[in-house]
């Protein structure tokens, strides 16, 4: 057997040993499907077992479906993105003050995060059912008029219910990394003379930037892969309103069967994903900063 | 032997742990569900998990010496999952479809041809003399059988009787008709009709129009098109125009209609006998009156229904096809009928004495001869899913969205023609 002769390879190989289940893991639950799906975007038919090259990438770049599709996933993304780090920094924000109750208050915020996306789907699609939905109502009986907003605004809505699911995740996050910020920092800018708006802007906000990185990039990769919100609240619609990429490659894939298209339009879909991170990451770490 | 163990034995330890699932693996595919001693497996729809059926599955159990395993689902994951056991070569004995799936896993190769259990026992089962006709075209393929029908539906109007005679308001026969009594029904938080946001309830309007959805000789699609375009925004008035319906909102969920009507939020919806039974038993009360389909420049209704097939790959396809005889027996589906109120493919169940004497059966079974299956030729291209997908997203925009129905079907006509080429 292999004896590596330095120390230094003995500890490589001990290391490489108790990683070993991770990585056999990894390759038989992750890496060996993406190969096999990145195979299956070269061929077509319903079984996909002709060859088809790398004619459903080409397809799929002139789709006129594919690029709504991505279009309408990339618009979720930017509110569900804009609204975890908005709403997840508010309330963190508003839970680090000596409240009373506020434990309480952050296990009420964090509990729908643990919800799956399936009941939080058929809780919202009963809330917000124009005509025997919860919501309208209350509004009727408060003498308001009903919303019809899974008709009228499908996509922001689909997009709120989603945060209304992660925010309490995201604040967390943000309350760790406020709670990281060292209070002298603070009482330092205050002597200075430095107003509350002026301590968010010059110290809050340029030490949360790691927090923010972080939460960005699992806000857009979470957005971009969303499936459940339109699979359970819309079916798509209304018309191809709320068509998200997963969404319309499950569709191609299980509907009309297309698996070698629905694998190409998946390993694209893998890119842009890969893409926006890696632009995030580096952005974000320009943007870093230490006092 | 020393008391703790030693790097290297951790070491062992970890590896042979690793080594566990790999070996595993290599061991060999697992035994298919079909083939599983003992076991037979059956995919069947979670909303037909009736009585009637359990005793068939005891008999067939105790016939057999098996234990029928019966996995329900919804349609869109029972397809989803029979499609993931096609690609890995795990198939159930018996699979129910909803109507359309029969074909495209023949065409495909995936589902069985049962003609030769047809051509051993079709006699004596009544198999095909005994079934509507359209129930047998809708499940052949080149002149082959590869499916048996287990129930056949057809979609008519039902309304609340006590919402139409308070208001005056006659029994609807035809197109013009409907939307008077719409009108006049419609007031005091109740809608004179409530419209699926299921692309599948277009249909009835179409074959009424007499609209051909695709001409496989022409290659056309919805033909006449000025007649189609009329009957789809007949439907988007009866929502935008008159305001005689809500705006249907979209999801995965047909049972909208049902609900509002069983809420005494709608007095009219066109629909099928699977409203019928949560109807009767959420809202006991009602009055509910079923009237055949509405006249307009034809006669006729749309058929749908579900069938039973065998995958290619099943294991036991002699026990399978046991399955399907029994199920489909006329006093299974006198039983079914009983218990649920479903309607049945047999020409002799429409003669019941029971189902002539029920007011609702009697009208359900009377329309089944206009009944149009208006998938088939699409069916026969292999593009169902990609039509289906393509006609979903154009009704929505029309009924839902108000989008122009001229502009919106003439170009959804234009990208079928051009895909089921």
């Amino acid at each position: 057997m292999f004896r590596p002769r330095t120390l230094q390879g003995r500890y490589a190989r001990t290391a490489y040993l108790f990683l070993l289940p991770a990585i056999l893991f990894f390759a038989a639950f992750f890496y060996l499907p993406i190969g096999n799906v990145v195979a299956t975007g070269f061929r077509t038919g319903p079984m996909a077992d002709q060859w088809a090259g790398l004619d459903n990438y080409g397809q799929a770049l002139s789709d006129p479906a594919v690029r709504h599709s991505f279009l309408v996933t990339a618009g979720f993304a930017v509110m569900v993105v804009a609204g975890s780090i908005v709403i997840g920094l508010a309330l963190a924000m508003a839970i680090d003050q000596p409240l009373r109750g506020r434990v309480l208050f952050r296990v009420l915020l964090l509990v729908p995060y643990l919800t799956s996306v399936a009941i939080v789907g058929l809780l919202w699609r009963n809330i917000l059912d124009p005509e025997l939905g919860v919501l309208n109502r209350v509004l009727g009986a408060m003498g308001l008029p009903g919303q019809t907003w899974l008709n009228t605004a499908p996509l922001l809505t689909i997009a709120a219910v989603t945060l209304w699911q992660s925010v309490g995740y995201t604040m967390v996050l943000f309350l760790a990394g406020l709670q990281g910020i060292p209070e002298t920092y603070h009482e330092a800018a205050k002597i200075d003379g430095a107003d509350a708006w002026r301590r968010f802007w010059r110290i809050t906000l340029p030490l949360l930037a790691p927090t923010t990185l972080f939460v960005s990039v699992m806000a857009v990769i979470s957005g971009l892969q969303a499936f459940g919100q339109a699979y359970i609240i819309t079916g798509g619609g209304p018309g191809d309103a709320t068509d998200l990429s997963v969404f319309h490659i499950f569709n191609v894939a299980f509907r009309t069967r297309d698996f070698g298209y629905s694998s190409a339009q998946s390993v694209l879909l893998l890119i842009v994903i890969v893409a926006f991170t890696l632009v995030q990451l580096r952005a974000g770490r320009r943007g870093e900063v230490t006092y | 032997m020393p008391s703790h163990p030693s790097r290297r034995d951790l070491f062992r330890l970890a590896g042979a742990a690793a080594a566990v699932p790999v070996l595993a693996s290599c061991a060999g595919a697992p035994t298919t569900q079909s083939a599983a001693p003992g076991t037979f497996t059956v995919y069947w729809n979670a909303g037909h998990d009736y009585q009637a059926y359990r005793k068939v599955i005891a008999e067939f159990e105790q016939a057999n010496k098996v234990k029928v395993n019966l996995q329900k689902y919804q349609w869109p994951d029972l397809r989803t999952r029979l499609l993931a056991d096609f690609a890995s070569g795990t198939v159930p004995d018996l699979v129910e479809e909803p109507g359309g799936w029969v074909q495209e896993f023949a065409i495909s190769g995936n589902a069985r041809s049962l003609q030769d259990y047809v051509d051993r026992d079709g006699e004596a089962m009544g198999f095909p003399s005994d079934w509507q006709p359209v129930t047998v075209e809708r499940n052949s393929y080149q002149g082959k059988v590869y499916g048996v029908q287990l129930h056949l539906t057809c979609n008519t109007l039902l309304y609340n009787q006590a919402m139409l005679r308070d208001a005056g308001v006659a029994v609807p026969t035809t197109w013009e008709e409907f939307l008077d009594a719409a009108k006049k029904l419609t007031g005091d938080g109740v809608h004179g009709v409530a419209l699926n946001q299921d692309y599948t309830y277009l249909w009835p309007w179409m074959v009424q129009a007499g609209v051909t959805p695709y001409d496989p000789e022409t290659g056309k699609v919805m033909t006449p098109i000025a007649d189609a375009v009329a009957a789809l925004q007949f439907q988007a008035d009866l929502v935008h125009k008159h305001k005689v319906a809500p705006v249907p909102v979209s999801g995965t969920d047909y049972s909208g209609p049902q609900k509002l009507f069983s809420a005494g939020r709608a007095a009219m919806i066109l629909t099928g006998p699977w409203d019928l039974e949560p109807i009767r038993k959420t809202s006991p009360d009602i009055d509910l009156g079923v009237a055949p389909p509405l006249k307009h420049k034809v006669a006729a209704t749309q058929a749908a229904g579900v069938s039973m097939f065998v995958p290619a790959k099943a294991a036991r396809p002699d026990l399978s096809w046991d399955f399907i005889k029994r199920v489909t027996a006329l006093d299974v589906e006198r039983a079914a009928t009983k218990e649920t109120g479903m309607l049945m493919p047999r020409v002799s169940w429409a003669e019941l004495p029971e189902v002539r004497s029920d007011a609702a059966l009697k009208v359900f079974a009377d329309a089944l001869p206009d009944a149009r299956d208006s998938s088939q030729q699409v069916r026969l291209t292999g593009k169902l899913g990609k039509w289906e997908e393509a006609l979903k997203v154009m009704y929505q925009q029309v009924l839902i969205q108000n989008q122009p129905a001229d502009e919106t079907l003439r170009r959804f006509a234009a990208s079928a023609e051009s895909f089921l080429k």
